[in-house]
């Protein structure tokens, strides 16, 4: 039996090649509908009008192919929240509905994905300030507008999707602040000759955002949120990078992204080995056919290295044929090096701003979770000693609260060792992405399988 | 196509309704609950973050249950919802 863990477009692709000769497939997924976060789709009772992605027709013919096959069972509302090796196999603990249950995969390909990366500024915790993956989730999947006043800023090809599809749906969005300029893709001109369709795709957003009047300024960055009297937000204040001056823009919305980070918790736990992309983001090693360190393991799309929908359609259908063990066209395998380039692409044009830990002051909240200021990071490195993200965590907290420290342990490992004046070590990077649990489980349905908290 | 199903639930105490399959967060959000939580610490407002279960700061108290993540669990018909 070969699982697929993701429902997102590698897991899909990944569930529709594994299947092709009659293998059977159990495809796992955390929410209620497949697509993962990049199709998200507001479930069939609802009317119109219905926010959708660029490529959605694509969706809907694959999501009909999986559904309808006799060979792969989706199991939807799921949790994996943890996984074993048992022999030559692997085993998927997971929750739904209230009760554990598991299986246990000969083949196994993770396809869990990514989530948006956040850095932490001044304000950054108040009601309103959000990531563009929140706006967007709310909007797809449950057709809900988050604001009325939305401002998007951060980095990187994300924002114009979100915008429009916010725009589309009457959101008044009030600008999008791009922290980098859009020339630096003449320096990558592979990328863009080999990924003609990318760029059809950017110039179908941008001409929706004209149409509906937003505003794309380069070279902008957000410098701290503040709220009004009811204690969510107000306004936002920028300037352009380096520049002292700042501008105020009333929001209540402030939807910040930088790029993506790859949900590395199953890949941690089956102990698979991990390799540093050229921006830092832990990512998951493969080798041609998708497969990891791990023989009956493969891994496809975001947790592999961030690159977008079309890459991971490819990933994943590369990572299915390897587990049934069927032979890799060669077309596939160029497609997926055309891809790369293009995500190799996004890396160099995309780059976060060195200086992000200049905007931020002692009171600045580093750990959301914990309550964990740059004041008390900076003070147990100068005070206390510590030599070490794991040892500042020990004195302070940051990364010990509810999230595990997903948001905050690589801005925690990057704001110590700036404090030691070294860099981060390729060892910390990966040992901050490790987690011995993937999602949280209660102590009752730990003890007897059954949900009783 | 037929027209989606209204349910209702509390928020606090006060009643609010939703459409069947909204997570509470999208459920809050659309009833102008733009709050969810305060913290333990510096109690200040917290609300929705990353939307996609992965941050813990839209966490809520569904029927008595604490540390639910609202952007994850579906609203359901007379769900009572508090902050925490």
């Amino acid at each position: 039996m070969i699982v697929i863990i993701g429902g997102g477009p590698s897991g899909l692709s990944a569930a529709l090649a594994a299947s092709r000769n009659g293998a059977e497939v159990i495809l796992i997924d955390n929410s209620p509908q497949l697509g993962g976060q990049y199709w998200r789709h507001l479930p069939s009772n609802w009317g119109e009008p219905r926010a959708t992605s660029y490529d959605y027709a694509k969706a809907e013919i694959i999501f009909t192919a999986v559904v309808n096959s006799p060979y792969i069972t989706p199991i939807s509302n799921a949790q994996v929240w943890s996984a074993e090796k048992v022999g030559e196999k692997i085993k998927l603990n997971f929750i739904q509905g209230g009760k554990e249950n598991s299986v246990l995969a000969e083949k196994l390909i993770l396809a869990t994905g990514a989530y948006d990366r956040t850095l932490p500024f001044p304000g950054w915790q108040i009601p309103g300030v959000m990531t563009p993956g929140s706006a967007q989730s709310m909007l797809k999947s449950h057709g809900v507008l988050v604001g009325k006043k939305i401002v998007l800023a951060g980095t990187g090809p994300f924002l114009l999707p979100v915008a429009t599809g916010l725009a589309d749906m009457q959101g008044q969005v009030v600008g999008i602040y791009e922290v980098n300029f859009p020339w630096k893709w003449f320096s990558t001109p592979i990328a863009l000759l080999r990924n003609p369709k990318k760029f059809k795709e950017a110039f179908y957003y941008v001409k929706k955002l004209v149409r509906h009047g937003v505003r794309l300024r380069f070279g902008y960055v957000v410098r701290s949120a503040h709220a009004g009297k009811d204690g969510t937000l107000e306004y936002i204040l920028l300037s352009k990078r380096g520049a002292k001056n700042e501008v105020r823009v009333d929001c209540d919305i402030a939807a910040i992204g930088w790029g993506f980070m790859p949900d590395l918790s199953l890949a941690g736990i089956l102990g698979l080995q991990q390799i540093i992309a050229r921006d830092g983001t832990v990512v998951v090693s493969i080798d041609e056919n998708q497969r990891s360190s791990h023989s009956n393991i493969y891994a496809a799309g975001e947790l592999t290295g961030i690159g977008g929908s079309d890459l991971a359609l490819v990933e994943g259908e590369i990572a299915g044929l390897s587990a049934i063990g069927e032979a890799i066209p060669r077309a596939l395998l160029q497609k997926r090096k055309w891809l790369n380039n293009f995500a190799n692409a996004l890396i160099e044009n995309y780059p976060i701003p060195a200086d992000w830990m200049h905007l931020l002051n002692a009171e600045t909240i580093i750990c959301r979770c914990e309550e964990v200021t740059l004041g008390d990071i900076k003070q147990s490195v100068l005070l206390l000693k510590a030599d070490s993200e794991r040892s500042s965590k020990l004195m302070t907290r940051a990364g010990m609260g509810m999230c595990q420290g997903r948001i905050c342990s690589r801005n925690v490992m990057e704001i110590v060792a700036n404090c030691l004046g070294r860099k981060v070590t390729e060892a910390e990077r990966i040992s901050s992405s490790y987690r011995p649990i993937a999602s949280p489980i209660s102590l009752g349905l730990l003890g007897d399988g059954l949900m009783d908290e | 196509m037929k027209p989606a199903q209204s349910i209702d639930f509390t928020f606090n105490s006060a009643s609010h309704s939703a459409i069947a399959g909204q997570t509470i967060a999208a459920a809050l959000i659309d009833s102008g609950n733009r709050i969810l939580r305060s913290t333990r610490f510096n109690n200040e407002p917290r609300a929705i973050f990353c939307g996609i279960g992965i941050c813990f700061d839209c966490l809520v108290i569904v029927d008595d249950v604490r540390n639910q993540r609202a952007c994850l669990v579906e609203v359901l018909p007379g769900m009572r919802i508090a902050s925490q």
